[in-house]
């Protein structure tokens, strides 16, 4: 039982009961400020009955010619509020989105060891397009997995052929300037 | 072309003083800017960085002077603008960088980019009219439909937002041209986006044309241009437009597609109830609208879900309540209440959420009704006395019915031995919970059984709220500190110790805790509640120093930053999220949070200082304090504390968030009445000694008004605001505010307010005030002031030593122990202050008693009835007395400090946890580990202290 609406600058003093989450960071102001003023859309909340937040999507689209696609920078869902279908519930609506927007398709990264995330996503319709190493640094560097939907105007689904080979983030920066 | 080339040969040279810049290298920058003016003395932006560079050096008045000149010259080019107004931005000189600009373009009348730094330069200082004027000037030069809206943009501000919104007339003017602006280019077929289409709504419903509006939702255009218009766009027409018919129907077909949304369902029985209203018209073929075919509805929604999804039942529910309120009998129609609720909690008891959502609903019964509710609950959950959950879901619905019973209050009733039966049985199915259900957990997740912990902790508490001792309340802390070895990323109970901790006054206990939050950016202002803002007089000076500088870190970052933000929603074109913007800077600048934070910065500071006077004087000169000048906007002060972050299960009918909300905000809003105006107060104290002190580059304007003030008035300010201090602390006893209530854990702990109305501070600084005054004077009833201020020194000295008594001889040592270091560090703020104010204060008294240059102003005696003032060497005398006597009183309160003992813990410790089936080496560990920390916590408070006093004995030592 979900109210969608779009996250407002209001919701950051009071999004601590999702963002307390261990796997949920965060960031600095001028990141979310960002976002709200670039892709308003793209930021998307749940609220529950009481007025409590239950968890947040923040996206974004870019890229161009047929690399045109909605990406998904940050998804959380508070503990009080799993196994309600919450995160795919807001993945849709990016996706739905995306589509209005006449995207190609929509990627997301995940830390390889985020086992329920990836099941969660796989069960949406997402595959691993491609193994980023290193993709999380910290104390111990992570890869990511980078996967994807393709989306109705991709009908060749040309997207989401998967790469065979790992790829370093040097690459990534590299395939993200030439697109 | 020459120029050309001139331009790239000198971006490369001006390159590493922009690259030591960027890393923060600034004396680097300043020696690469230096050598390039050697060769170059006139190249302006190597004047203007290096202007740049001093300003990053903290060296402002040099900075101050070096921009000056450069702005002097009028400059054009693109890089020197861009230093220039960055370092305007650093220093808050918004307009000048509109006066930059604005003769740049004058310059170069159809350069694009001069006119949008120009139009973002008026964003920033929010002059609507003229941004209107660039913005039109911007789209002759390039008829851009960005510039086009930016001017459209501009004129809906000018109703809305300017100086002239007030008016209802100019208001109607300004929303009715933008209308016409937009109407031209939409005949003109040049509407081209959604934020477009977006605006154009929005100025059609600042103007009540609900109309219009919705033909234009409707229209071809906007389905074009805007596909994704949100559907809560036409609820709030056909809201408005009383179309709940339409309404009605629109819903009905958004919820068959979708079960589970709340919004919509409020909004579907809205439409419902109002067509309750309407009057069956007498040729009308369709049925009157009833409540039944409302309920079938939702009844028809339920039987065709496949998966049980909560929206409609919750509907259901949110049906008969909304009949009660009207009135209307819905036990008929829609059930049992009862019955309802059971059917629910059947269905979801086994989600996290299924608390909150019947929560929601208990308000319309009774408290008996409720309590009845519970039982029924427990009973259905099939735990009894003698059982234990089988599952994971029937724990979780166990727990379920636990928190609403608390919630219905079927607890607080209980007599002690009861709740001590019932923290037992909870700390068990805590235990069982976790052995059977919690194995292979991932460090991420929360304990399912850790809600039973959290629960417990709150029985504890109310039980040691009765007998007015600690014991229980330690019992339930060392339970969560074993929760929080098995469950590390349970922020609840993290929360909920860190409560604990400052109710005991463990300060580094509560900063463990602090840390494993992880609290930072934002949450340092909605969470500072927790722990940053009960740091002040918590005990210690420097260790809470280290959270007020992260804290502000953080405000004065967002402060510089905070209208880009806003120049951002114009360059990215965003209509939709500008005014938003506007309200959450000023919500973030005006954080009360923010502002207490600074100031008691500021006070730490001055009661810290342990250097030379010349040292502490600096320091004192770089906070700059202008005593005469009160920069609080206190009518605009934001409360942007998330107190609901902090999960409570406590009986609906016992709280009132919204008064506890309210209540404890305008309390913390007199604290920092009563501490800003002591800064300030404190503040003429020192300027009237060292007058150079108060003249401050950064306050031209305050400078100006000194060289003004005749001489007569230089005790001015001193003795006005000792007059609001006597003011304040008069309405303050007026007003009689009531300690907070501390009737549940989770309530706010009290304010300082009682504090400091207890602590002799009102006293002490006024007849400080008035000594200040007679030693600048050389007044004849010196001698009786000085003996009124050492009595209040006298005072605190006893009272600092009587409450170390008190605490040492306490069989509790953790009931009254955050109070007990409360006073404790009051006496030693005001005392230290007052160490401070000596050490300036005899610094001028002996230097002119020696050159004996100074003649005091009011001292020019016309009668010879006036009495002689008191000779410089005489007040030379009663000043090292005053010191000799603080110093004496400073050795006894550290006598006392020496032995003030550790807390005494609860005897027992080693029994309250033997119903566990702990090993008994963790046991062991635990109750060590959180005992030492409350015993290094009372040492490090110690150690603080008596260095403080180590260093303020040293002061008037002399």
């Amino acid at each position: 039982m979900t109210t969608l609406r779009p996250f407002t600058c209001d919701d950051l003093f009071k999004f601590n009961n999702v963002n307390f989450d261990p796997l949920t960071e965060t960031y600095g102001l001028s990141f979310y400020t960002q976002y709200l003023a670039r892709w308003p859309e793209y930021f998307q909340l749940a609220e529950s009955p009481n007025g409590q937040i239950m968890g947040y999507i923040m996206g974004k689209v870019e890229g161009h010619l047929d690399n045109w696609h909605g990406h998904v920078t940050a998804l959380t869902v508070s503990p009080d509020y799993r196994r309600l279908g919450l995160a795919a519930l807001l993945m849709h609506f990016l996706e739905d989105i995306s589509e209005k927007k006449r995207a190609y398709f929509v990627d997301l990264f995940v830390r390889k060891s985020n086992k329920v995330a990836i099941n969660m996503y796989t069960n949406l319709g997402y595959i691993v397009y491609r193994t980023i190493l290193e993709y999380y640094s910290g104390d111990q560097d992570e890869d990511a997995y980078d996967m994807r939907k393709a989306l109705s105007r991709d009908v060749n689904k040309k997207s989401v052929i998967p790469y065979s080979q790992p790829i370093t983030m040097r690459e990534l920066r590299h395939i993200n300037r030439d697109q | 072309m020459a120029q050309q080339m001139d331009s790239a040969v000198f971006e490369r040279r001006l390159r590493p003083v922009y690259d030591n810049l960027e890393v923060g290298n600034n004396r680097k920058a300043l020696q690469e800017s230096e050598k390039l003016l050697k060769k170059h003395p006139t190249l302006l932006c190597a004047r203007a960085l290096k202007g740049l560079s001093l300003l990053r050096l903290g060296r402002y008045e040099e900075s101050h002077t070096w921009l000056e000149a450069v702005a002097e010259e009028k400059p054009v080019d693109d890089s020197t603008l861009q230093v220039l107004s960055f370092c305007y931005r650093e220093t808050e000189q918004l307009d000048k960088i509109v006066e930059l600009y604005k003769h740049a373009v004058k310059q170069n009348p159809g350069n694009e980019e001069m006119l949008a730094h120009l139009f973002i330069s008026h964003v920033r200082v929010e002059d609507y009219k003229a941004q209107q004027a660039v913005a039109l000037q911007l789209y002759k030069v390039q008829p851009k439909n960005a510039y086009y809206f930016w001017s459209v943009i501009s004129v809906v501000f000018q109703g809305i937002r300017g100086p002239e919104s007030m008016i209802p007339e100019k208001r109607k003017l300004y929303l009715a041209l933008a209308q016409r602006m937009v109407d031209k280019h939409i005949k003109e077929g040049k509407l081209e986006t959604e934020q477009e289409a977006f605006l154009y709504l929005h100025i059609l419903k600042l103007q009540n044309k609900y109309e219009e509006a919705w033909e234009f939702l409707n229209g071809e255009l906007c389905a074009k241009l805007y596909p994704g218009a949100p559907v809560s766009m036409k609820f709030e027409l056909l809201k408005e437009l009383g179309k709940w018919q339409e309404l009605n129907t629109l819903l009905m077909q958004l919820l068959e597609a979708d079960h589970d949304r709340w919004d919509y369902y409020k909004e579907y029985l809205q439409s419902c109830f109002e067509l309750l209203k309407v009057p069956p018209s007498p040729d009308s073929t369709e049925p009157e609208f009833t409540l039944v075919s409302c309920h079938e509805f939702l009844l028809r929604i339920i039987e065709s879900s496949e998966r049980k999804k909560r929206g409609p039942y919750l509907a259901r529910l949110e049906l008969l309540q909304r009949m009660r309120v009207a009135q209307l009998q819905p036990q008929q129609l829609v059930g049992d209440f009862d019955e309802l609720i059971i059917e629910y909690f059947r269905l979801f008891g086994d989600k996290s959420c299924c608390t909150h959502d019947i929560a929601l609903f208990l308000p319309s019964i009774s408290i008996e009704q409720r309590q009845a509710l519970a039982s029924k609950l427990l009973l259905e959950s099939g735990i009894s006395s003698t059982s234990l959950p089988q599952s994971k879901e029937q724990m979780q619905k166990h727990i379920c019915a636990l928190q609403i019973s608390r919630i219905c209050g079927s607890h607080i009733e209980l007599p002690v031995d009861h709740l001590l039966a019932f923290y037992t049985a909870l700390k068990l199915h805590y235990e069982h919970g976790l052995s059977t259900f919690g194995k292979n957990l991932l460090a991420t997740e929360m304990g399912p059984s850790d809600a039973y912990a959290l629960l417990a902790a709150n029985v504890m508490y109310d039980i040691t709220l009765r007998e007015m001792k600690s014991d229980h309340l330690f019992e339930a802390l060392c339970l969560l500190q074993y929760v929080l070895r098995n469950s590390t990323s349970n922020f609840h109970v993290k929360l909920l110790s860190l409560k604990i901790y400052h109710m005991f006054g463990c300060l580094l206990g509560a900063q463990e805790m602090y840390d494993y939050l992880d609290i930072k950016q934002i949450q340092l202002d909605s969470m500072g509640y927790v722990h940053c803002n009960l740091l002040p007089l918590s005990g210690r000076f420097a260790g809470a120093r280290s959270c007020y500088d992260a804290t502000l870190k953080f405000f004065t970052n967002s402060y510089k930053e905070r209208l880009e933000y806003i120049a951002l929603t114009y360059r990215f074109y965003t209509f939709s999220k500008m005014e938003e913007f506007m309200d959450f800077k000023e919500r973030l600048t005006n954080s009360l949070q923010y502002v207490a934070c600074s100031v008691e910065t500021q006070l730490c500071d001055l009661v810290t200082c342990y250097g030379n006077l010349q040292q502490n004087l600096s320091a004192y000169v770089a906070m700059s304090i202008e005593p005469a000048d009160d920069r609080i906007s206190w009518h605009e002060l934001s409360d942007n504390r998330d107190l609901d972050a902090v999960v409570r299960f406590d009986p609906l009918h016992l709280v009132d968030g919204t008064a506890e909300r309210k209540e404890s905000f305008d309390q913390e809003v007199e604290v920092l009445q009563v501490r800003s105006l002591m800064l300030r107060l404190f503040a003429s104290f020192v300027d009237l000694y060292h007058p150079t002190a108060s003249a401050k580059f950064a306050a031209p304007n305050a400078k100006e008004q000194a060289q003004d003030r005749p001489h007569k008035t230089e005790t001015a300010t001193l003795e006005l605001l000792r007059e609001s201090w006597i003011g304040l602390f008069q309405r303050l006893r007026l007003m009689n505010y009531k300690p907070l209530s501390n009737r549940f854990l989770v309530n706010l702990l009290p304010t300082r307010l009682h504090l400091l109305l207890e602590v002799p501070y009102e006293k002490f600084f006024d007849d400080l005030a008035q000594l200040v005054l007679d030693f600048y004077t050389g007044d004849p009833q010196l001698t009786l002031h000085c003996k009124a201020v050492s009595d209040n020194v006298l005072g605190l000295k006893d009272l600092c030593v009587q409450t170390i008594d008190a605490s040492n001889e306490a069989s509790d040592g953790l009931w009254l122990r955050r109070n007990q270091q409360q006073k404790v560090a009051a006496c030693l703020e005001i005392l230290s202050l007052y160490a401070f104010l000596l050490s300036v204060l005899n610094d001028k008294i002996q230097s002119s008693g020696k050159t004996k240059i100074k003649k005091k102003p009011n001292a020019d005696n016309k009668t010879c009835d006036t009495p002689q003032p008191i000779s410089e060497k005489e007040r030379s005398q009663m000043l090292l007395e005053l010191m000799r006597q603080l110093k004496r009183k400073l050795e006894d309160c550290d006598a006392a400090i020496r032995n003030w003992k550790a807390p005494a813990l609860p005897r027992d410790l080693n029994s309250f946890m033997a119903d566990m089936s702990l090993k008994p080496e963790v046991e062991a560990t635990l109750i060590g580990d959180v005992s030492s920390t409350f015993k290094e916590s009372h040492e490090l408070l110690v150690t603080e202290l008596r260095n403080l006093l180590k260093d303020k004995i040293r002061m008037v030592g002399k």
